[in-house]
């Protein structure tokens, strides 16, 4: 099973954290109370950014600095090679916010991560969060309420704006995985369905999908073959979109009948999710539901 | 990137997979029957979507007068949601033998699915079950080889060698141009063996198309037909107009954000112009982007109002609003009315700066709707 789960104590390192999005997250990561340990960047001149030391490769950063999770804020070229750093050097549970990582690239990472036990959520991630524990990657704090719904997505600012107007209603969340854009990626929906149906703190689910590949559809197969029994909420964004136009995630590309919003949301409903036609219908289900 | 078929067929000579000869004709292109391939002909609409054959946009033709006049009725027709700029013009394969190979990535397997069948010439839905045979095979060459011909072994051995080379040359191509999935349908054999490829549906993986100079090429070479690609390729963020006779603009950030803004417009009666990620932390203090997307939105005829929807995790909505107010001063082709809602970080700073420029802020989706639809009304 895979388990999504930190906290304030588990020690993270940023890879490319030199970078100005490695230098400005690593920051808000902490302002938030996530644990960052160190950075990586193999051809840094500086020693530490933020108060955090700089590494010059994982291997250094896990001997030095214990690193056991990482958030790889590198080019999409090279996510690949800094995802292999990371998990040669043993780190078990990689967010990579990277956008635009080539899908054979992540095939491959893919199986890497399969092959190791390698908790990957990514790429094109906004990120993961146990609301008011830490956060790793980009979600605004805003949004951020803690709370029992699990809540999963593909796009980061339509999660940003449903987990924000979740907490102005007073409903706040358990564990938060931006599981990304991307058509190939680390964790889909359906892998954490074992997870938060475990998981005592989590007494609901939303699900904020997309059109394009068949990730809803599988969710919603996981979801009748565990039995799930806590309440299932989703919202998929792009019924209007015209066919095989990409709507700004590699991801969300509809071929012929493949991949529809009409087809997602039967997939859905046949196993018991309620799908939301708009934010505001969403947020006054779940807060009815869940109250 | 979905390719035309034409572009497709080109591409795939390059790994040794040969097509039917082919001219490529737009609308502007005369017919004249030195320049085209040796008849009877098949004439097929290029657009980047399947079911050309039920839209009416595959004919074959016997003579050149025929292919003019059918070049003519396909030409500019609108079909899926696309314009019809280009038909192929190709010679007819007869008396051959139809198979199907496929390579579909497989994202739930982590892998490429291979696909074939003794059954092509139909759309691969329609295929009777028991006539399809697929595995999951590694993305390298080799496991794709050793997929191949186990699967081509369930095919009647009269074309089962065919695929089985095929198979090999299109796994070569699926990953040397980094395809996210590549369909020959139909696959002709001919009577002595040999095979080539009837159709061909191309799309690759926009993420790699900065390392792949021969994809890059057909986008840079090709713009007109891969607008939103050469666009995005271009300039870094995705923009796409969804109704060409929207009225409203919109200047908005992230994929899934603004394709729900879209959707609960539609639903609501409304007709947005455009789909837009701007990517605010693309901007770095500068209004390039911004001034070049509203002069793309100042494109559409029917656009009457400007809905700005920011939710700002990060970015800094007073630096955004300054951007903002500069970029419409100096974007001369949009001259319409604004309507912002912003939430996020330093609402106050936009606040004062978006007043003056007499831009209503609202930080309710629904109350900077209502403002949007009183533009509407005039």
């Amino acid at each position: 099973m895979i388990n999504p789960r930190i906290d304030r104590t588990t020690p993270v390192i940023v890879q490319g954290i030199t970078g100005r999005a490695g230098q400005m997250h690593s920051r808000l990561m902490m302002r938030y109370g996530t644990r960052i340990v160190g950075g990586v960047s193999p051809g840094a001149k500086v020693n530490e950014v933020n108060g955090a030391p700089v590494f010059a490769t994982c291997a250094e950063a896990v001997e030095k600095a214990g690193a056991k999770a990482s958030v790889l804020l590198v080019g999409a070229f090279d996510l690949l090679k800094a995802m292999e750093d990371a998990i040669d050097a043993g780190i078990r549970y990689l967010v990579t916010p990277t956008e635009g990582m080539p899908v054979h690239d992540a095939l491959k990472a893919w199986k890497r991560c399969r092959d190791t036990g390698t908790v990957w959520v990514g790429a094109s991630t906004p990120g993961v969060a146990i609301a008011g524990e830490a956060k790793l990657g980009f979600l605004p704090d805003d949004s951020l309420l803690p709370g029992p719904l699990g809540l999963m997505s593909k796009s980061g600012t339509l999660s940003y704006e449903s987990g924000y107007r979740l907490a102005q209603a007073g409903i706040g969340t358990s564990v938060w995985i931006g599981v990304g854009g991307d058509p190939v990626k680390g964790t889909r929906y359906a892998d954490l369905v074992p997870f938060y149906a475990a998981d005592e703190k989590t007494r609901g689910l939303l699900v904020i999908g997309e059109i394009g590949g068949s990730e809803e559809e599988e969710f919603a197969q996981a979801l009748v073959q565990h039995k799930f029994q806590k309440p299932v909420f989703a919202l998929i964004a792009g019924r209007s979109a015209p066919e095989g136009v990409t709507m700004g995630h590699a991801g969300a590309l509809v071929h012929g009948s493949h991949g529809t919003y009409t087809a997602k949301r039967a997939a859905l409903e046949a196993a018991g999710v309620t799908v939301f036609g708009t934010l505001n219908e969403m947020v006054e289900g779940i807060r009815v539901r869940l109250r | 990137m979905y390719l035309l078929e034409h572009d497709a067929k080109e591409l795939l000579r390059a790994f040794d997979i040969p097509s039917p000869p082919g001219r490529l004709l737009g609308s502007d292109d005369t017919i004249d029957r030195g320049t085209l391939p040796p008849g009877p002909w098949v004439v097929k609409g290029q657009i980047a979507a399947g079911g050309r054959g039920k839209a009416g946009l595959i004919r074959k033709a016997e003579s050149a007068a025929d292919v003019a006049s059918h070049a003519s009725e396909i030409l500019g027709r609108s079909a899926k949601g696309q314009q019809v700029a280009a038909v192929r013009v190709e010679q007819q394969v007869s008396g051959a033998r139809e198979a199907y190979v496929g390579f579909l990535l497989d994202a739930a397997g982590g892998g490429v699915r291979v696909i074939v069948s003794a059954s092509g010439g139909i759309d691969i839905e329609h295929i009777p079950h028991e006539n399809i045979h697929s595995a999951l095979a590694r993305p390298d060459e080799s496991a794709l080889r050793n997929c191949l011909n186990q699967l081509a072994q369930k095919l009647p051995p009269e074309i089962a060698p065919a695929v089985r080379d095929a198979g090999e040359k299109l796994a070569r191509a699926f990953l040397g141009l980094e395809a996210m999935l590549l369909e020959i349908n139909p696959l002709f054999v001919l009577a002595d063996g040999r095979w080539i490829a009837g159709d061909a549906k191309l799309v690759t993986d926009d993420n790699a198309l900065a390392r792949r100079k021969e994809l890059e090429s057909v986008v840079r070479t090709r713009a007109s037909a891969y607008t939103d690609v050469a666009r995005k390729h271009e300039h870094g963020f995705d923009y796409v107009v969804v109704d060409p006779a929207g009225e409203i603009g919109l200047l908005t950030t992230g994929a899934g954000l603004s394709m729900m803004l879209i959707d609960e417009m539609r639903a609501a009666g409304l007709k947005p112009y455009n789909f837009l990620d701007i990517r605010t932390g693309g901007l770095r203090g500068e209004t390039k982007r911004l001034t070049q997307v509203l002069q793309w939105i100042g494109e559409g005829k029917n656009v009457k109002v400007l809905l700005v929807n920011i939710f700002a995790g990060i970015t800094d909505l007073g630096e955004f609003s300054r951007l903002l107010v500069t970029a419409l001063g100096s974007a001369n082709r949009l001259k319409v009315p604004v309507v912002a809602r912003l939430v996020g970080t330093n609402l106050a700073a936009a606040r004062e700066v978006l007043a003056p420029a007499s831009i209503p802020l609202h930080t309710d989706l629904d109350a900077a709707l209502a403002e949007v639809r009183k533009h509407l009304k005039t």
